[in-house]
């Protein structure tokens, strides 16, 4: 398999605060990956650093290949910010929004209308199509946004915090969808998420990142009290939501009282 | 009014009044979505600054305005965008020290008075052939600019981030724009002055955003609009013997203010 993104002895700093160290990781086509980790951890940083929004002080991003700043050019990687900063009133209907995955393509004006009203179908937003990207809602935002990102076709997306503003039922089926992409199209999916429970059926391989990368697998030799606690740098509770479950059936019992 | 187009100031008056009216409703529209308000403000008092330079030193005002404006507007645009002072902060010192630098240069210019007033407030008899031309020719430039990469400039406008990720540069298109913006202001002191240029920079597209929410009908709507207006306000500046720049900018105002009242008044009802 191609490897998509390459990071090497990475460290970052910020206002002379060092955020990353010693960070080493392969991302490879078809991937899901997880980054995940405590508040301040450096997982926007991360991020940011692979896209060439942020220099390292120490070591390499290869991206697709390349130095970021050159792979972005191409316009074949995705980007989903966590909190994008918005003008107020944007002026553009969630149709514009899509069209702007298309600002590298060739395709006559006619086709790229209909291959965006396509995807917005794909996010079911298709209803939506000729209403003020403005009015609608943070979930509603979130898809006309990742149409705009699947219109331009990418290698590789880049989602921070992913599932802000969606609901937890619009979640599930969200992560359902990005699984569907990746493997209707063969994108790598980098993503950032405070809500790893959530995304672990979803994910190949999991990132724990408190400055350093304290973990780099599978979601199942994630969940160690050991790693866990490493991680957050605290004492670690680890409820399995199992029919077997004590703390579970407690929870429910509580709960229907 | 036809017999108005045979004076040949007033012809130029109206064909400068109308270029402006297209070229700064066009503008405005970037102004208003990047809530550049204040950077625009910034920019247009600096021209001061340049103007007086070249006022000063017997060159042509019009160009040294030109060369301080685009200067002072990449240093708004550098500061706003990687500075650690709040920008509003920087911005306003900067016009301040602009403004405050032109009314010393011009104040070392004996009789000095009337052309100060001439820049701040401008004054629709001093624009001349050479005007127009360069006026047609940068109104010219500009949309043809906008046209070719009008879908850029929005995804910058809309969010830079996500732009520069998409392979867009940004940075090209954000100085292209302010530069812009410089450009059309020094060229709108002659009819406004600088005080009043940033407002006819705004108003068109916050006048329109008030009844249409797509950039196209805003675009479309600001142009109508601002050409009734300004032809409007030259042609009772004359009648009445007004300032032109100051008159026009009024009307601006206060139909916007009107249409704002009469929205309130209808949703209270």
């Amino acid at each position: 398999m191609e490897k998509v993104l390459e990071v090497k002895n990475l460290e970052v700093a910020l206002n002379g605060k060092e955020i990353l160290k010693d960070i080493n990781l392969d991302i490879f086509e078809r991937e899901i990956v997880a980054i995940v980790g405590p508040n301040g951890g450096g997982k926007t940083t991360l991020l940011k650093t692979c896209l060439g929004f942020i220099k390292p002080k120490k070591g390499y991003v290869r991206l697709l290949g390349k130095n970021p700043k050159e792979a972005v050019r191409i316009g074949k990687v995705g980007y989903l910010p966590q909190k994008p900063v918005l003008p107020t009133k944007t002026y553009l209907s969630a149709l514009d929004v899509v069209l702007f995955g298309f600002i590298h393509s060739k395709l006559s004006k006619k086709e790229k209308i209909k291959k965006a009203l396509d995807i917005l179908k794909i996010v079911g937003m298709e209803k939506h199509a000729y209403r003020h990207y403005s009015d609608l809602s943070g979930g509603q935002q979130q898809r006309v946004s990742i149409g705009r990102v699947i219109a331009q076709e990418p290698k590789i997306i880049f989602l921070d915090e992913p599932s802000t503003g969606i609901d937890v039922v619009a979640q599930e089926s969200f992560y359902d969808f990005l699984k569907k992409i990746r493997d209707e199209k063969g994108i790598s999916i980098v993503m950032v998420t405070h809500d790893v429970g959530t995304v672990a059926e979803f994910v190949d391989k999991v990132i724990g990142l408190n400055k350093y990368m304290h973990y780099l697998g599978d979601i199942k030799g994630f969940f160690q009290k050991d790693i866990l606690e490493k991680l957050y740098g605290t004492e670690v509770k680890l409820l399995v939501h199992s029919p077997e479950c004590v703390s579970c059936e407690h929870f429910h019992m509580d709960f229907k009282r | 009014m036809i017999d108005l187009l045979e004076i040949s100031f007033i012809k130029n008056a109206i064909v400068g009044g109308l270029l402006l009216a297209v070229l700064l409703s066009v503008l405005s529209l970037f102004i208003v979505v990047k809530n550049w308000s204040f950077i625009n403000v910034g920019i247009s008092h600096a021209a001061f600054g340049g103007l007086a330079i070249g006022f000063y030193l017997g060159l042509n005002p019009t160009i040294t305005g030109l060369i301080f404006s685009i200067v002072v507007g990449f240093l708004i645009g550098y500061i706003s965008k990687h500075g650690k002072l709040h920008e509003d902060v920087s911005i306003g010192i900067l016009f301040s020290f602009s403004m405050a630098f032109g009314v010393l240069i011009i104040s070392l210019v004996p009789n000095y008075s009337s052309d100060l007033f001439t820049f701040l407030f401008g004054n629709i008899l001093t624009i001349t052939n050479t005007d127009v031309y360069m006026l047609t020719a940068f109104t010219f430039f500009t949309l043809l600019f906008l046209y070719l990469f009008f879908q850029k400039i929005m995804f910058c406008c809309f969010d830079e981030d996500v732009a520069y990720s998409a392979g867009v540069n940004t940075s090209f298109y954000y100085y292209t724009l302010i530069t812009l913006i410089a450009i059309a202001t020094v060229l709108s002191v002659k009819l406004v002055g600088v005080i009043l240029a940033s407002a006819m920079m705004i108003l068109p597209a916050a006048f329109a955003s008030q009844f249409f929410w797509h950039y196209k009908k805003i675009i479309l709507f600001s142009v109508v609009f601002s050409c009734i207006i300004v032809l409007t306000g030259i042609y009772i500046s004359y009648i009445y013997d007004l300032p032109a720049g100051a008159f026009i900018v009024f009307l601006y105002s206060f139909v916007f203010g009107g249409v704002l009242l009469f929205k309130s008044l209808i949703k209270r009802h």
